[in-house]
């Protein structure tokens, strides 16, 4: 009996092997191993991991890139009314996975009904006031109050245009959301859905009407494939059973620089990691007190043992290459002795101060800040408790009561779309209720500051970054939080694949356009 | 008649028992202390969205009440919606259990065929070479971590030899060249089934391995179980009679004293099929099984109570069913246990 089982086993290893040869002749095959499941797919609601599927099949009026914004549903636009009224020119010829055209009519419904949905990223539209249709190719909005609508456009949540005939017939918003989540898209992207498993693979296939048109060495089969653990992605992307993938061990990362069949990508990633101060509980309510943390914090250190110095330390709160990031603006530095100075001034000279610092479960770049920090800190005579708590539960303890909550907040921003304004609203615009300002800051100065700067995004780039400035000196002044780093956004890409960039104005996409197969 | 009977009162405590058990994982599962409204939005919702989730969830209404809508919707086969990732319980569950199904299905027929067989020739050759190397690979087995067990057999067919792939439970190119039509969600016998047999030869490739990294604690199991019953059931009586009755050896240990030796085993393999379906978390992990270990380890981790509470109305009625099916077997094998 053993013999013959070993007898079908061979057989099997025998055909599979002739499989396994048949197929590599054919279509261009790009896998995306990544690191977690899909969310819902209705372009309109959905927040979350989903948007990497999303970006290759829907698209936007306006692309974002670091170099400034790009045309892409719409050629061209502009400002009327100081910033109050925007008209975008589309682009002609564009077709939807359905063969209609895309029209103004689109722009119109899509923006829409993601504003009466009201669910995800929806907020971003809140200047809108109306959408007009002015003719086939042209789409006004009129706002309610000035703002940068083009960079709003840009959004990778919540700004897709969506094919509105098709999805109309359907019947009702939630008939279409309903209709969406089961795995259909309306898009006019590169690359039209084949089959959708939130929980295991997504695989997208070039839809060949594409307004772009197509070169040889594309990617045909473009999939996504959910890989949860770290380390069998790491063999998939060297042994090419997979294309890219992000989210591997930083430790990892320099010994993977050396391996022949992978290149390592790294990029801005527009993301920050931020200490939340407690202003409104001892003894942080003391500006001394805050200030002194911030330089008894070793900035350098943490990258280099953290980051493996994939980043760069932060100088205040918005991340490098963002607008409203200041290349010369002066943060604060490692610097004991100074601290000290300063905590002998608030009256702890002898030390004698106890925090709670919060962070979230499972992030290991977390947990070693914060166990960096306890060593640290020990220094001018804190002695700091850590707690690791899931998110739910470590935002629940922040938004009860300030005077019984943590002193130390540790978590990560990432704006929904690439406005200074997200980090400098969300963290430290004064809030009736309390929602992610989870230092408690409150300054109406600053608000005052920030929300004239916002407004003049669009408009006078040159007097919004000035009021922007102002406002962010005023934060590293008042020291409402520590600012640690930015860390780099790291691919790691089988050499197989050429043309991969990454895009931080679209976190975690990758653009299978882009990429090319020989 | 009396058999039917004790399956009716079996299943009607099934149900008492799973009902138990829903209620303890409901009120656990609530009074830990987090928000299901803020993982219900995503990550960066406004203040407004997370008002309009707990409307939604009913997490503004008193606990009682959001049990009594949970049951009612339980009652009617309504398992809710994952508060992580917005998809119907159900059907999640539907298609984890059927991977992990199908994994442990392989797993413990790979154990048998190989566990008894040892356990028996270890007990008729007590204390020989062969009873000496099958105790060393019995114990290591179950000593054995079983995800490092897998990163290994990984490492020498796929990295080495190059023969089994390295994880999935198959090939996404084959899969997307011969589509599967889904019948019963167990891929081998659905390509079967349909004559599909390209996604057949590929899916028992890919099962090969998990399948093998997860029978090496049964088969020890098994091995150390039946050596130790044969060896007692070949003193007996009734084994020199047949002996002397001169049938041939084979016979005698196959037929006659295995029969006598395999309830405790059977026993085992019962309940580690049971537990294997929650409990083969890093196997799945290592291979990328999207099996039901990976969604309740993440359900839990989140707090994501429809379907923490799914997989434990699953993992009980499993318990409970494979518990009824093996006291069953007992009773055909032993005629002296009565209903």
């Amino acid at each position: 009996m053993k013999g013959s089982v070993r007898f079908l086993l061979v057989g099997v290893f025998i055909l599979g092997m002739f499989w396994g040869v048949a197929v590599a002749g054919n279509p261009n095959v790009a896998i995306y191993a990544y690191n977690s499941e899909m969310i819902t797919l209705d372009p309109s609601t959905e927040f979350s991991n989903s948007v990497v599927v999303l970006a290759n099949l829907y698209e936007c009026l306006v692309k974002y890139t670091p170099s400034g914004l790009k045309p892409w549903l719409a050629v061209s636009w502009e400002a009327l009314n100081g910033g109050k009224e925007w008209v975008f020119h589309l682009r002609r010829g564009v077709k939807f996975h359905s063969g209609n055209e895309m029209t103004a009519k689109d722009v119109k419904w899509s923006v829409e009904r993601t504003i009466k949905m009201g669910g995800g990223a929806a907020f971003i539209w809140d200047p809108v006031k109306k959408v007009e249709v002015v003719d086939r190719y042209t789409v006004k909005f009129v706002l309610k109050y000035a703002a940068n609508l083009p960079l709003i456009a840009s959004a990778g949540y919540g700004a897709y245009i969506m094919d509105s005939k098709t999805l109309s017939e359907i019947g009702d918003n939630k008939a279409i959301a309903k209709y969406l989540n089961k795995g259909h898209e309306a898009g006019s992207g590169p690359y039209t859905l084949v089959k959708y498993n939130p929980k295991t693979e997504i695989i997208m296939k070039k839809f060949n009407d594409y307004w772009g048109g197509w070169k040889k060495g594309q990617i045909d089969i473009a999939v996504v494939k959910v890989v949860p653990d770290a380390s069998l992605r790491e063999q998939m992307v060297i042994s090419g059973q997979a294309q890219i993938t992000r989210d591997l061990p930083i430790d990892d990362i320099p010994k993977l620089e050396d391996n022949k069949k992978v290149t390592i990508k790294r990029s801005l990633s527009y993301q920050e990691l931020y200490g939340m101060l407690n202003t409104q509980k001892k003894p942080l309510n003391n500006k001394l007190v805050r200030k002194a943390l911030s330089y008894a914090t070793p900035y350098e250190k943490i990258l280099k043992y953290i980051l493996h110095d994939y980043g760069v330390v932060a100088n205040g709160p918005i991340p490098k290459g963002m607008f409203g990031y200041f290349q010369d603006m002066k943060g604060y530095s490692y610097d004991i002795s100074k601290a000290k100075q300063l905590l002998s001034k608030a009256g702890y000279a002898k030390g004698g101060i106890k925090l709670l610092l919060t962070y979230m479960q499972g992030d290991s770049s977390e947990k070693k800040v914060a166990e960096i920090l306890k060593a640290e800190w020990k220094k001018i005579g804190v002695d700091l408790e850590i707690k690791a708590m899931n998110w739910e539960q470590q935002w629940a303890l922040a938004k009860s009561d300030p005077s019984k909550a943590q002193d130390v907040l540790v978590f990560y921003w990432w704006p929904t779309y690439a406005t200074p304004y997200d980090f400098l609203f969300n963290m430290f615009h004064s809030e009736k209720t309390i929602n992610f300002n989870l230092c408690y800051y409150r300054n109406p100065n600053f608000d005052k500051l920030i929300d004239e700067a916002v407004a003049l995004e669009g408009t006078d780039v040159k007097k919004s970054s000035a009021l922007y400035r102002k406002a962010e000196e005023i934060l590293l002044d008042d020291a409402p939080a520590i600012f640690f780093y930015s860390p780099d956004a790291i691919y790691v890409v089988n050499r197989g694949v050429k043309g991969f960039k990454a895009n931080p104005g679209y976190t975690q996409v990758v653009f299978f356009y882009q990429l090319f197969k020989r | 008649m009396r058999f039917w009977e004790y399956v009716a009162y079996r299943l009607i405590l099934a149900v008492v028992v799973v009902f138990g058990v829903v209620t303890i994982v409901f009120v656990t599962s609530r009074i830990v202390p987090s928000d299901p409204a803020a993982l219900w939005v995503g990550s960066h919702p406004t203040v407004e969205a997370i008002k309009k989730a707990r409307i939604e969830l009913h997490l503004n209404e008193p606990l009682w009440k959001q049990y009594a809508y949970y049951i009612g919707a339980l009652v009617k086969g309504d398992l809710g919606v994952s508060i992580r990732t917005h998809n119907s319980v159900a059907s999640d569950l539907r298609t984890a259990f059927s991977a992990t199904f199908e994994l442990i299905v392989v797993a413990e027929a790979i154990a048998i065929l190989i566990g008894v067989p040892l356990g028996v020739v270890s007990a008729v050759r007590k204390d020989s070479w062969v009873d000496n190397l099958s105790r060393i690979l019995a114990v290591s087995g179950v000593s054995l971590p079983a995800f490092w067990f897998g990163i290994i057999l990984q490492l020498i067919f796929f990295r080495y030899l190059g023969i089994l792939p390295l994880s999935d439970r198959v090939g996404t190119i084959v899969l997307l060249q011969h589509p599967l039509k889904v019948l019963t969600g167990f891929y081998l016998l659905d390509s079967l089934l349909t004559g599909n047999f390209a996604v057949f030869w590929d899916a028992l490739k890919h099962i090969i391995l998990p399948a093998f990294t997860l029978s090496v604690y049964p088969i020890g199991l098994i091995t150390r179980q039946v050596r130790s019953m044969m060896v007692e059931v070949l003193q007996e009586n009734y084994v020199r009679t047949v002996r002397a009755y001169g049938l041939p050896e084979r016979q005698i240990y196959y037929k006659y004293a295995l029969k006598n030796a395999i309830t405790p085993a059977l026993i085992s393999v019962g309940l580690s099929f049971a537990y294997t379906l929650v409990g083969a978390f890093l196997v799945e992990l290592v291979f990328n099984w999207p099996g039901l270990g990976r969604y309740a380890a993440n359900a839990i981790l989140s707090m994501d109570y429809p379907a923490i509470s799914g997989v434990t109305i699953v993992v009980a009625t499993t318990y409970v069913f494979v518990n009824l099916v093996v006291d069953l077997i007992q009773v055909h094998l032993d005629p002296r246990i009565v209903l």
